[in-house]
């Protein structure tokens, strides 16, 4: 190793050892995907929510169920998460309203239920990626760090062989060790910020739909 | 299922804004790299006592006056060698004075010839002079060169060793240490022996300290085949040029 060498970017990754520069390819390709997923989750959180507005706003605005229904027919496309949940609740009401064996309760919990299984849906929707985030967040942290184990290792491997060790002959291989921990680190703290805050926002929006699916029960209930 | 196709349309834009943050990042990683690449390069001054031989090397430099004397010596031969027929020819139409006519002819020619020969043979050796002059005098130039960027690099060397010489306190100045030093062609130091001691052992070791930590030692480049005049070197120094 010579003291002049070029310590730019490019010279130092693709001089790096194989193990380190395959951790470094690892950590890219986990890096744009959980940033993928971030702008994905992002997008998806921020439509969840303001169809939600909208749908809220129309159903307490003109409680008029059946032309909700019929709208939502109309446009299936652009229903929202909120909307299906009411969609399932009250075609299954509907449906089991038109039997006249069924007493009341039994009608309300199958609506109920028709109700629950389209929320888990919406949910498992809303909520996938969001574990791929977390595991990013907390694990490639750990996989750059064994990429810069490996890289100073065989640095200091490097230097058993000259008898003067100076700083000069270390240095190179550090610095290019630790760009694979700068690689992890970089996957890990937004995936760590994004996955809070979309968790925080997933849960607010199941608390919404659940209180949802508790109002509209009552406002079926006082169906005729 | 209902989500993910809702979601569908964010995609590609999720994905391009996902190479974007990428692209960003190392951007700014690459430039704020580039900035280091420029090295924090220390200026090295070298300081010499005495000019080296550059002025041994103009000496000879203004020696070709000499040269182009024997050029003009060439014109006067040409025009005696005409001039001679018509002078026989005068002698032979004056017949009385034929046979003295003729010996001074004859004499004439003679002196002619004999001085032309002397004049050719003083042209050659002229000429062999400044051939040799020229000679001469491209060797003393080649060496002239050679010799300087051996006292360049000598002084280089010199001037690195000096650099990381650390004085030890109470040293005086005027001593002066004498080391041989064996190099290996690549500016790696084979050996460096203390050949006359300063008298204070502390300076010598530092001294040496010094060479052994200033290598590799500057050597002109391989294509100037000079390290033969490198291999043994005998360098001197004395506190009183480290400038401390």
């Amino acid at each position: 190793m010579d003291a002049t060498q070029n310590l730019s970017l490019m010279p130092l990754i693709s001089g790096a050892s194989l193990p380190v520069q395959l951790v470094m390819g690892l950590l890219l390709m986990v890096s744009l995907l959980s940033w993928w997923f971030i702008f994905l989750k992002m997008f998806a959180i921020r439509q969840a929510k303001s169809q939600s507005d909208v749908f809220e706003e129309a159903f307490w605005g003109h409680p008029d169920l059946a032309r909700l229904y019929k709208d939502f027919l109309d446009e299936r496309e652009a229903a929202g998460s909120l909307e299906r949940i009411f969609a399932a609740g009250y075609s299954e009401f509907v449906k089991l309203k038109k039997k006249s064996d069924m007493d009341n309760a039994a009608v309300m919990d199958g609506a109920r239920r028709a109700m629950r299984a389209t929320y888990q849906r919406e949910m498992d929707d809303l909520e996938s990626h969001l574990s791929f985030l977390a595991t990013v967040g907390s694990v490639s942290p750990y996989v750059g760090l064994l990429g810069t184990v490996w890289g100073i290792m065989n640095a200091f491997r490097g230097l058993s062989n000259v008898g003067q060790a100076t700083l000069a002959h270390v240095a190179p291989g550090i610095a290019e060790a630790l760009i694979a921990t700068a690689m992890g680190l970089f996957a890990a703290i937004p995936a760590v910020v994004a996955y809070n805050r979309y968790a925080t926002d997933t849960s607010r929006l199941s608390s919404r739909f659940e209180s949802f699916m508790e109002e509209f029960s009552n406002v079926l209930q006082r169906q005729p | 299922m209902s989500a993910a196709v809702s979601s569908e349309p964010y995609k590609l834009s999720a994905g391009a804004l996902a190479l974007l943050v990428h692209g960003a990042f190392f951007l700014l990683l690459y430039v704020s790299f580039s900035w280091q690449m420029k090295p924090p390069q220390g200026m090295v001054v070298d300081i010499w006592e005495s000019l080296p031989a550059e002025f041994d090397v103009q000496a000879p430099v203004t020696a070709p006056a000499p040269i182009e004397k024997p050029e003009p010596a060439k014109p006067p031969r040409v025009e005696a060698a005409p001039a001679l027929p018509p002078r026989a020819d005068i002698d032979l139409k004056d017949k009385k004075k034929k046979l003295k006519a003729e010996s001074t002819a004859e004499q004439r020619l003679a002196e002619k010839k004999a001085e032309q020969a002397e004049r050719r043979m003083e042209e050659v050796e002229r000429q062999a002079q400044a051939r040799s002059q020229a000679r001469q005098k491209e060797q003393a130039e080649a060496a002239a060169a050679a010799g300087r960027v051996v006292d360049e690099y000598i002084a280089k060397i010199a001037a690195k060793v000096r650099r990381f010489i650390v004085l030890p306190p109470g040293v005086s100045p005027q001593i002066r240490a004498e080391f041989n030093v064996t190099l290996l062609p690549g500016g790696e130091v084979l050996n460096a022996s203390l050949a006359k001691s300063s008298g204070n052992e502390a300076y010598d070791a530092a001294v040496e300290r010094a060479i052994l930590k200033a290598q590799p030692l500057p050597l002109p480049p391989a294509e100037k085949n000079m390290f033969n005049r490198f291999r043994d070197l005998r360098l001197k120094f004395s506190p009183a040029e480290s400038g401390q």
